[in-house]
């Protein structure tokens, strides 16, 4: 015999559970991983404390759509969110982001590049070549040899996208990092690219998100990977035999946002201006190697001098990846490598 | 009877509700969604009617070219080009690049604006630019549809294939078609055995067998995918076993490749062709095979005449759930699969959660849907008594 | 008769073959959610139970547990009481179009479940039920319910409806007739019903994947985020809680249909 009051009163229960909560916290999302805790403990909880004002945070894969979703049905979810340069300034356009508050923020403290109409500097990220020296002794140490699979034989990892797939594939056919957009612009450019890349097709793999090139290189599944230099040095940091190619970098800055029609709009940018000053970010640096936005943290000659691996120090050797190109090329190319994947 | 009608009535309302708030409604929007084209209307809403009564001959009058110059600086300052920059740079590229630069230049420009546009921009000057823009006005438009087959529009709508480059959803579905068939011959082939062997055990043994099937069948998805990407790893068991039966000298790469979607969606289907094919066989009268066999049929006889056709609707109808449910993958291939092993399902998230283009995610489902549909038609045709079988275990 | 014989042992071993390959992924799953190190490789060396404790103490992996089980109680419920509901409708009535209804009811299982996610995903996010519990239970009762349907529809076939006549010719008010006569008899259908809805709800990833926030992340969702994020064995002692789950499920079930 079913217990017919006790499941209406469970069910009850569960539905005024299941109701949307009348206030929500101030919610501040970013790429999650290790890099998420660390930024919890030394950013958005001393915030909390010093503020009053309760924060949650969460994570994403920063695919915008779930975004734009929030702020087309008016029903926004989020504030305070770490964005691509592309998808910050295609959304600022579009009204996905509201313009940061710089009378709150405090503009000046940021990088060349640091603060723009809807972001303020969080960390800069970038991508290069690393391998484990415990499975091979060599490795690559620029695109080209990236590509020679005769001197470095194995299987190879790259983004499956064409932003940095594409520069890569064109500084392998011998462009020069200063020209690569230039010539990436050109129908023949991209031709090039897809060539370049169609060459090396059987020894690539692909990956999406931001621990896979790890996994991949650990379980031996490739030789050489192209990943992010965040979770490589880390790795390093904690054992890992990774050479890591500071040559073959590029790199960008990823920022703070806060989305358009967030009821927490003025935490949000009280948040900002905590979350990007220099106190709370040298703390952040002795737990992991960020690259900070943040000119006294990135320029403080003993944080370099303890942060070997930091990005920091190697910036001036990389390509820097180019906002305007990608948002004026991106979905046609994004369209055409998503084709070429599929062939 | 009239009471009890209605009564009935009463009793069945509020799931029929349900079903049309939560899944009808939500299939009605993707039908529209599908080939919707408001952006023009709803964000130029005096060039949409300029262009609406323009002949498409010569270029537009001069009150066309009043109208964006106006409309779209005020667009840009509300900050809601966004929409109609994107549908129009989805139809061609450079649009959005040309619709921004036109809306931030647009206070320093002045009458006739037929002749300042083109100035800031050559492209104003062109029929096709405009042609293009007509296009946009809708109510409907077909792109989104004809893209999800690799065709394309050109300006003025005449239609036109996809240049080699860009042609991919074809491939796509027919993809999907050939792994959900692949998926389903093997799921029949292999649940048969089972079934067989499960109907045919006693009942304490064939309990224990059920519940083989019946616990990765009340597992996650998810986990069961996860799973087999720990097992298909270069370092993995399955590769270990591969080497030490010297099936290969080195390991080899299985994450990303066809085969271990392959498996994996073999391993979550299965259950769904064990379990109808058991219940089928289980129903088979055992006196008919005692009889058929004491008529003088060799045992092969028996199974090919009586046996299975009498087994045949629940395995049919396992086949038919598990290609169902096969077309609509998206998990197992995006976790386990190569870039050339996604299915349509990759896309439609891909649409939905990346690119932010709603008409193509939509557009996408519409044509699964259809796909659907036909499978469905074709099984009605081709297997009336399969679909007299049961759904549930 | 040997070759008989023969057909039967290759088809017994082919069978248990493809049992052995249906329960290899779980096999390999419990032992690595005792590895004691991060990196998942078979087999692990030694065993500590620290990925359980960081899914027992972590606030994300807890909050993904309650999501799971108040969307999976509440859809169980509004699964259960609407879809045996319909099924007394649609057994007591005498309406044509019976077939279609049944088969518009099973529409949801019948939709590739993309289809049914993308859409679910459309018409929410325009409605405002993105990101909210409500929107996530409403959204797995429908491709919950079907089964409600089905697993009562099939008890009713067995009822007999002069019991329910009789009840009435001795003075039973039809509230008091259809708990003290109906209920009973069905009881275990219903029960099937509930099982299966709660399990679809529990298991249920992609609409999920679509239309929750991370604050309404479900189990399944939150082992998605973390195979992304950061593949560590502590997937794996999750996957093992979950499969503990469905097993005690299972178990019910199958109690379930002994009574019946």
């Amino acid at each position: 015999m079913i217990p017919t009051r006790a499941l209406c009163a469970i069910g009850l229960a569960a539905m005024l559970a299941a109701a949307p909560a009348g206030a929500r916290d101030l919610t501040i999302v970013a790429g999650g991983g290790p890099l998420q805790d660390h930024m919890r403990s030394t950013l958005f909880q001393p915030f909390a404390r010093a503020s009053g004002i309760a924060v949650a945070d969460t994570s994403y894969d920063y695919n915008v759509g779930p975004i734009r979703a929030m702020v087309q049905a008016r029903n926004v979810t989020w504030d305070v969110v770490m964005v691509e340069a592309p998808d910050l300034v295609q959304g600022c356009e579009d009204g996905v982001f509201e313009r940061i508050d710089w009378s709150v923020v405090r503009r000046d403290k940021f990088l060349p590049g640091g603060a723009i109409t809807c972001g303020a500097g969080a960390i800069g990220w970038g991508v290069a070549v690393f391998y484990d020296t415990r499975r091979n002794a060599n490795g690559p140490t620029t695109y080209a040899e990236f590509w020679d699979t005769r001197t470095f034989p194995g299987k190879r990892a790259l983004r499956r996208g064409a932003r940095i797939t594409l520069e890569v594939a064109l500084m392998a056919d011998g462009v020069a990092p200063g020209d690569v957009y230039r010539v990436l612009a050109t129908p023949e450019g991209q031709a090039r690219a897809f060539a370049r890349l169609d060459a090396l097709r059987p020894e690539l793999m692909f990956w999406s998100g931001g621990q896979q090139p790890i996994e991949l290189v650990n379980a031996g599944e490739v030789a050489y990977a192209v990943g992010f230099v965040g979770r490589t040095t880390n790795a390093m940091r904690s054992g890992a035999a990774y050479a890591l190619k500071w040559e073959t970098l590029l790199y960008a800055y990823d920022y703070w946002a806060v989305v358009r029609g967030s009821p927490h709009a003025p935490a949000a940018m009280r948040m900002i201006e905590f979350i990007t000053d220099p106190a709370p970010l040298l703390e952040l640096t002795r737990l992991w190697p960020i690259n900070p936005v943040t000119a006294a943290v990135a320029n403080d000659v003993e944080v370099r001098a303890r942060n070997p691996l930091m990005m920091t120090n190697h910036v001036e050797k990389g390509l820097n990846i180019s906002t305007e190109f990608w948002i004026e090329h991106g979905p046609e190319l994004e369209r055409r490598f998503a084709a070429w994947l599929n062939r | 009877m009239r009471g009890q009608n209605a009564l009935a009535a009463v009793l069945v309302a509020p799931l029929l509700l349900l079903l049309a708030a939560a899944f009808l409604v939500p299939l009605g929007t993707t039908l529209l969604t599908a080939v919707a084209d408001r952006e023009l209307a709803d964000t130029l809403p005096r060039t949409h009617h300029a262009l609406a009564a323009w002949d498409g001959e010569a270029l537009p009058g001069e009150e066309a070219f009043a109208a964006v110059a106006d409309e779209l600086g005020v667009a840009l300052e509300e900050r809601r080009l966004g929409p109609l920059a994107q549908r129009m740079n989805f139809a061609a590229g450079g649009q959005r690049a040309l619709l921004l630069r036109t809306a931030r230049a647009a206070d320093g420009l002045t009458a006739p604006y037929a002749v300042s546009l083109p100035a800031l921009d050559p492209r104003w000057g062109e029929r096709d630019t405009w042609l293009r823009l007509r296009d946009a006005t809708g109510p409907v438009t077909p792109l989104y549809l004809l893209r999800a087959l690799d065709l394309d529009q050109a300006p003025g709508g005449a239609v036109t294939r996809m240049g080699e480059e860009d042609r991919l959803f074809l491939t796509l579905f027919l993809r999907t078609l050939g792994v959900a068939v692949i998926v389903t011959l093997l799921a029949t082939l292999l649940a048969a055995p089972v079934a067989f062997l499960l109907a045919s055990l006693p009942p304490r043994w064939a309990g224990l067998g059920l519940l083989a099937v019946l616990v990765p069948f009340w597992s996650s998805i998810l986990v069961r995918t996860t799973a087999w990407f720990v097992l298909l790893q270069r370092e993995g068991p399955v590769n270990a076993t591969l080497v030490a039966l010297g099936l290969t000298e080195a390991p080899v790469q299985l994450i990303g490749t066809r085969i271990a979607v392959i498996v994996a969606m073999l391993h979550v289907l299965l259950p769904f062709a064990i379990l109808p094919a058991y219940a089928a066989m289980k129903g088979i009268d055992r006196a008919l095979i005692r009889a058929a066999a004491s008529l003088g049929g060799s045992p092969v006889q028996v199974a090919l005449r009586v046996y299975l056709p009498l087994a045949f609707p629940g395995i049919a109808a396992g086949g038919f759930i598990v290609f169902l449910l096969a077309v609509g993958f998206y998990i197992t291939p995006a976790l386990l699969g190569g870039p050339r092993d996604q299915l349509v399902a990759s896309f439609i998230a891909l649409f939905i959660n990346r690119e932010v283009n709603w008409g193509m995610a939509a557009a996408l489902s519409v044509l699964l849907m259809g796909f659907a549909a036909c499978a469905i038609a074709a099984a009605r045709l081709l297997l009336p008594a399969a679909l007299k079988g049961r759904l549930s275990p | 008769m040997s070759a008989a014989w023969a057909w039967r042992v290759a088809i017994g071993a082919l069978a248990l073959l493809v049992l052995a390959f249906l329960l290899a992924p779980m096999a390999a799953i419990i032992p690595l959610s005792v590895a004691p190190t991060e990196v998942m490789r078979f087999p692990p060396e030694g065993f500590s139970l620290r990925w359980y404790e960081e899914i027992f103490t972590s606030g994300r992996w807890l909050l993904a547990a309650r999501n799971s089980l108040v969307v999976a109680v509440a859809t169980t419920v509004v699964a259960t009481t609407l879809g045996t509901l319909a099924a007394l409708g649609l057994t007591l009535g005498r309406f044509r179009g019976k077939a279609v209804l049944i088969a518009l009811f099973s529409l949801p299982i019948v939709t590739p479940s993309i289809v049914t996610a993308a859409s679910v995903f459309l018409a929410f996010s325009l409605a405002g039920l993105s990101g909210t519990l409500a929107g996530l239970v409403l959204a797995h009762t429908v491709v919950a319910v079907p089964f409600v349907l089905i697993a009562v529809l099939a008890a009713l076939k067995g009822f007999d409806m002069t019991l329910l006549r009789a009840a009435a010719a001795s003075g039973a008010p039809p509230h008091v007739a259809f708990r003290r006569v109906v209920v009973p008899l069905i009881a275990p259908g219903i029960l099937t019903g509930a099982v299966f809805a709660f399990a679809t709800s529990f298991d249920e990833f992609i609409i999920t994947l679509f239309i929750a926030g991370p604050a309404q992340y479900t189990l399944p969702r939150q082992i998605y985020a973390s195979v992304r994020e950061f593949l560590s064995p502590a997937i794996c002692a999750a996957s093992v809680m979950l499969f503990l789950c469905s097993t005690v499920l299972l178990a019910l079930t199958s109690w379930a249909r002994r009574r019946q």
